[in-house]
């Protein structure tokens, strides 16, 4: 019997209706083991008039009562430190793990069966098998292993694909570029910010990563991964093919990922979840080609059930024959977006700290980059772009204004301000990259004096 | 034997079905030393993804500790 290309070809493959016929079923499955299992969230679904029985087609979901962030946090403040979500005894779980702090007040806590571990690393094995990883593979993970779930599951997916895994983690950057090429390591995980910063590392160290044995980049745990031009540096960079994905702690695990055919997007993971696109600010479902916010229903994870979790990611979904992979999951085309709340108004004008990203880029002089907003004259709020342009031979004042007109012309107009500042001044990110800096006191030209403290 | 879909499974699915199947029953006895329960729980939740991919709705485990 020949490789299959797909994890679970039968699902991956599997016609539409047939992927509808199996949400279904399990929908109704997910609804009778909340209702059984979780009286806060039994009560939520009762007032909504919702039960199992009631649910006979996938239109029967938009009955369930969405779920915030806050919601989830407020449940957690009450009865800490889980809240009243748990559907198992604690006593059951054997691992724990929080959100990593990037948004919201407090972190959200998990716990995790034996089976809903297998489970996770099962969703990170579509996305490795689905991008060429196997047996053969030697993997890296440039991450710290803490608390934070980032790529846990990916490491233990790569041992159950039966990879040698390199598990990176407590090394300086250095140590970890050595360590790839010592180890001629064939795949390397991490941001693509931190790719980036590998990549740096490499070039100071003199190491050609072109010529390294690297062939596959696991990107995930920022949207940068799915911006061409950030996807492009990366994949020059290392002279390899890089992969988008994206998870969350609320489900524990990834969702979507990119396949070998890196159709642009990155393919829903559809016979585990059920994915909705709405308006954010109305709830209404938006259709195939406009950006809407993710709603996400796993069937994973029993012992916090997630039904209709608003997860504030923009997304633009395409249906399957977006791509010619040969599988039936519908695609988030540029993966995730950004956030509802990544916006910034300044001045009247939309700003997505994506699409800066998107332009900065394109200037491949730059090293590094941060945007800063702040306000002028304790009235008037201003967006600022500062970058590290570290090649002396370039022409940095060229660049600077080169980079101020393309912002300004992506942005109807608005006034950018664009600064050299010294190489290395700039933050480095191992995680989750904080390149956007608020300072404003006002927002909007007549805007709202922010609360200070 | 059929899925919930309503397929049959082939000899070898079948086969990995009955090991899963027989390991959840073996797994609410109390006769087993701790590398037994263990190791055994550590395979249950293995099969579990097969049984989840096959489309057997085998439900969850956490009863029997996984």
């Amino acid at each position: 019997m020949s490789e299959s290309p797909y994890w679970n070809p039968r699902h991956e493959t599997m016609p539409r209706e047939g992927i509808e016929a199996l949400q279904l079923r399990k929908l109704r499955n997910l609804v009778a083991w909340t209702q059984a299992k979780v009286p806060w969230q039994a009560k939520r679904l009762k007032a909504a008039g919702v039960d199992a029985d009631s649910i006979r087609s996938l239109d029967d979901l938009r009955r369930i009562p969405m779920m915030t962030r806050d919601e989830w946090m407020g449940a957690q403040l009450e009865e800490p430190p889980f809240g009243p979500l748990l559907a198992a005894p604690q006593e059951v779980a054997m691992r724990y793990h929080l959100t990593s702090g990037t948004t919201g007040r407090i972190p959200l806590q998990v716990l995790d069966g034996m089976k809903d571990w297998e489970w996770i690393t099962e969703m990170w094995c579509y996305g490795f098998w689905g991008f060429g990883v196997r047996p053969q593979d030697v993997v890296f993970f440039a991450f710290s292993y803490g608390t934070f779930v980032g790529f846990w599951g990916a490491h233990y997916a790569c041992e159950k694909i039966g990879c040698l895994v390199l598990p990176g983690g407590n090394m300086t950057t250095e140590a970890r570029v050595k360590q790839i090429l010592g180890m001629k390591a064939t795949v390397v995980c991490s941001t693509p910010t931190y790719a980036l910063r590998m990549a740096q590392e490499a070039k100071a160290l003199g190491v050609d990563l072109a010529s390294s044995p690297v062939k596959r980049l696991i990107l995930s745990g920022e949207p940068a991964g799915s911006i061409p031009a950030t996807k492009k540096l990366i994949e020059d960079q290392w002279g390899a093919k890089a992969a988008d994905t994206a998870g969350m702690t609320e489900v524990g695990t990834i969702m979507i990922f990119e396949c070998e055919k890196q159709p642009g997007g990155t393919h829903i993971i559809e016979d585990h979840y059920i994915e909705e696109v709405v308006d954010p600010a109305t709830g209404a479902p938006v259709p195939y080609g406009e950006l809407g916010e993710r709603l996400i229903t796993s069937f994973g994870r029993g012992f916090i059930p997630v039904l209709r979790y608003r997860t504030r990611d923009l997304v633009v979904r395409m249906p399957a024959s977006a791509c010619s992979c040969g599988r039936t999951f519908d695609l988030y085309e540029g993966g995730i977006r950004g956030r509802v709340d990544d916006m910034k108004l300044v001045r009247g004008t939309n700003v997505y700290p994506r699409a800066v990203e998107a332009i900065v880029r394109e200037f491949r002089e730059v090293d590094e980059f941060r945007i800063h907003l702040f306000t002028a004259d304790g009235i008037q709020d201003e967006i600022e772009v500062l970058v590290e342009i570290p090649d002396a031979s370039a022409d940095a004042n060229a660049i600077v204004n080169r980079l101020r007109t393309s912002l300004s012309e992506a942005h109807e107009g608005l006034r950018f301000g664009v600064k050299k500042v010294e190489s290395g001044s700039l933050p480095r990110f191992e995680l989750k990259a904080k390149r956007l800096q608020d300072d404003r006191i006002v927002i909007g030209t007549a805007g709202e004096r922010r609360v200070q403290g | 034997m059929k899925n919930s879909m309503g397929v049959e499974l082939t000899e070898s699915e079948r086969v990995l079905m009955e090991c899963y199947q027989n390991l959840v029953k073996v797994l609410q006895r109390d006769d087993l030393a701790p590398f037994e329960r263990r190791n055994a729980l550590k395979a249950v939740a293995a099969l579990w993804q097969i049984a989840n991919g096959l489309d057997l709705d085998p439900g969850q485990l956490y009863h029997i500790g996984a």
